[in-house]
């Protein structure tokens, strides 16, 4: 007992420490647009049970009904009643179990040395995942993105184990995360074909399996079968199936169409570099280095799974940074290759005390930049993580509609403008609220907001005396908030 | 004849209170636009429309002159994140980085001390202009001591819900531009100056490229 205390504990406190990184104050920055228009899908899922996979606006299930047992848990079972915290638990749980993931693929049991990393390497890849900004930042995130990277780690480790022991459970296990995977968002081939490319650049000894074929079957019918019951709702939305094809014309059209999301190529590379933005730098040099340096380890040394997790990070770069689409929370996908080879770099040092000042003043210069980036500037622009993100005045519209509906309780509250979110999420629960993306006939209201495009048009149809002020819905979006003058 | 003699007398002497009374143009030295891509239009009544070109000038007294530049800069925020409490008064009005201050989260103040008592004519504040942005709560008061307690006056306020806590007011809401905003003082009598604001449209934080007081040093 105290052996195996003495072996776990310090992968214990790698977790609470992520746990902690991902949970402390979740519900202090406000939402963005995006997480709040999920969280509002949730809502209505949460109060209906009903859900229709959308492939035009939204990527997969998972999200949503990962989030259903924390609102029970939580005595959440209305919209109304959902809270930041709740909807943001899902990402923050999935993030911490991704560490832990990232420490069992490094350290498979009873595992060869040259297959895995070693258990003071594995801690250290673990460490690198739990304080990384982006890893942080969006594990803080009601978006779809850290699932993904969960459920892939996931996928990993099972088909690892399978791999060794040849049990048709880890390959049903394998099947079941790829499912999930697919069921979280269309990107999710990419990253199974990067590692199955990955897996055949670093040719691996043979599985033990002596019935592969069954074993491949089987994890291809289990990812089919997960898939499925997610996309069409539990068998409720048939059509889901075949929205879930069609989704990728969409996704098609996003990434190399004229989005707005269009980026230089070397976008994602720079978010680990340096960047200095309004006087705040960013960066993750140390790690970086490490990483890089842990990928000519990787090319110079025959550990097979450093190999692995070099080829596989470098397809997933270079994938991403041949997309013109570009969102900064596909950098998570980086995080665990890189953390692999930074911990892969560290263990190549032939001193173990010198391994250990690097690694420790790494972490600890990545954790000043989470700091930043999760707890001091989360909604910030210059903030590279928080991308057209809603600014603080949107906290603001609430207790603002609350006091123009207790004024005037027959009245509605107009949301009038061609931008609107998050406000759906900020104004849940109260009633007569309306959304117009243009400006109706009748514009009058206990409170009417209208974002600046519009105002001219809402102003020569308002009747009465309003008094008009300012409040932001992200960096550069103003809304004019009319008020009847009493 | 007798009556357009009269008439000629009076607008003499019209003539001769104007000379005493010289106002000329408030001569400001704007830094270039910063706004990258179109703006989005916003045409609102309780503030000026974005001006496509020069506003009208503010008239001041003749022998109005800069007061503010160099002048030592105190704030709620003594030891601010982003720049210097030096950039409010160094005459660098670009408003790139490394030019502005930031204060942290809500209500904050910078203050100016001009050194001595001087009749104010006029203050310009430049915020941060190369975003459209709207900073709640501006407050500009001027007052003889530098605790803010002896004559304290207020030339602006758009504090409309009392955020500051200084009192509700009603002047104007503005979007930040290269232009600044300039702030008819009335030849207010005061050795310091002090600016409030609470956050803006983007942010919670409060940002000062620069802030210029005119006027004349009393004598």
């Amino acid at each position: 007992m105290v052996a195996t205390l003495q072996r776990w504990w310090p992968f214990a406190l790698v977790a609470l420490a992520a746990l902690w990184l991902r949970t402390h104050e979740l519900a202090r920055r406000p939402m963005h647009a995006d997480e709040a228009n999920q969280a509002v899908k949730l809502g209505e899922l949460l109060e209906t049970g009903r859900y229709a996979y959308d492939p035009g606006d939204h990527h997969g299930p998972t999200l949503y009904y990962a989030a259903l047992p924390i609102a029970w848990l939580r005595g959440q079972r209305t919209l109304a009643a959902l809270d930041e915290t709740t909807v943001r638990l899902v990402s923050a749980l999935a993030g911490t179990l991704g560490v832990l993931l990232l420490a069992a693929l490094a350290m498979p049991p009873a595992l060869s040395r040259s297959n895995g990393l070693g258990r003071w390497p594995a801690l250290a890849a673990a460490a690198f995942m739990a304080v990384a900004p982006p890893a942080v930042y969006y594990s803080r995130y009601f978006v779809q993105e850290t699932l993904l990277v969960t459920f892939t780690l996931a996928a990993l480790v099972c088909a690892q184990r399978w791999w060794r022991t040849g049990r048709g459970s880890w390959a049903l296990g394998a099947g079941a995360c790829a499912g999930l995977m697919q069921a979280t968002k269309e990107s999710a081939p990419l990253f199974a074909l990067a590692a199955l490319i990955a897996l055949a650049a670093v040719r691996p000894p043979a599985p033990t399996s002596s019935r592969r074929a069954r074993d491949a079957l089987l994890a291809a019918l289990a990812a089919v079968m997960v898939a499925a019951l997610f996309y069409s709702s539990f068998g409720a939305h048939p059509a889901g199936l075949r929205d879930a094809l069609a989704a990728y014309g969409h996704a098609w059209t996003r990434a190399n169409g004229d989005s707005g999301h269009e980026k230089p190529g070397w976008y994602y590379l720079r978010l680990f570099a340096w960047q200095r933005t309004g006087g705040l730098v960013f960066e993750q040099l140390a790690f970086f280095a490490l990483a890089l340096a842990g990928a000519i380890v990787a090319v110079a040394s025959g550990k097979k799974l450093l190999r692995w997790a070099a080829v596989y990070t470098a397809i997933v770069v270079a994938a991403l940074s041949l997309t013109p689409y570009k969102t900064p929370w596909h950098a998570v996908h980086l995080v665990p290759g890189f953390a692999l080879l930074a911990a892969g770099a560290l263990a190549a040092l032939p001193r173990w005390r010198i391994a250990t000042v690097i690694g420790v003043a790494a972490l600890a210069l990545q954790t000043v930049q989470t700091s930043r980036v999760a707890f001091a500037y989360p909604a910030d622009e210059r903030n590279p993580y928080a991308y057209v993100h809603s600014s603080p005045d949107v906290l603001k519209f609430r207790p603002l509609a609350e006091a123009a509906l207790s004024r005037a309780p027959d009245r509605p509250v107009r949301v009038i403008g061609e931008e609107y979110w998050p406000l759906p999420w900020y104004l849940r629960g109260l009633p007569r609220v309306g959304y117009w993306s243009a400006p109706p006939a009748d514009c009058d209201g206990a409170l009417v907001i209208v974002s600046a495009g519009e105002v001219g048009a809402v102003r020569a149809r308002l009747h009465g005396a309003y008094r008009e002020s300012f409040l932001g819905l992200r960096p550069g979006v103003v809304c004019v908030v009319f008020t009847p003058s009493p | 004849m007798n009556r357009s003699f009269r008439f000629l007398f009076a607008l003499l002497a019209c003539a001769a209170l104007a000379r005493a009374e010289d106002r000329v143009p408030l001569k400001l030295d704007l830094p270039k636009p910063l706004f990258v891509g179109t703006p989005r239009p916003i045409h609102l009544a309780n503030l000026e429309p974005p001006t496509a070109g020069k506003r009208p000038d503010l008239l001041v007294p003749a022998g109005t002159v800069l007061l503010s530049r160099g002048k030592p800069v105190t704030s709620s925020d003594s030891l601010p994140v982003i720049g210097e409490l030096a950039f409010v008064t160094d005459g660098e009005k670009s408003g790139v980085d490394d030019t502005y201050v930031e204060l942290g989260p809500g209500a904050q103040w910078v203050q100016i001390d001009l050194g001595a008592p001087a009749k104010i004519a006029a203050i310009a504040v430049w915020h941060f202009h190369s975003q459209a942005r709207v900073y709640h709560a501006v407050i500009v008061q001027v007052a003889d001591d530098a605790a803010f307690k002896t004559n304290v006056r207020t030339l602006f306020n758009n504090d409309d819900d009392n955020s500051a806590k200084l009192g509700k007011g009603s002047d104007l809401a503005y979007i930040e531009t290269y232009q600044g905003r300039v702030i008819d003082a009335k030849g207010a009598a005061a050795r310091y100056v002090r600016l409030y604001s609470n956050g803006n449209t983007s942010d919670e934080l409060n940002h000062y490229v620069e802030v210029e007081v005119f006027g004349q040093p009393v004598k």
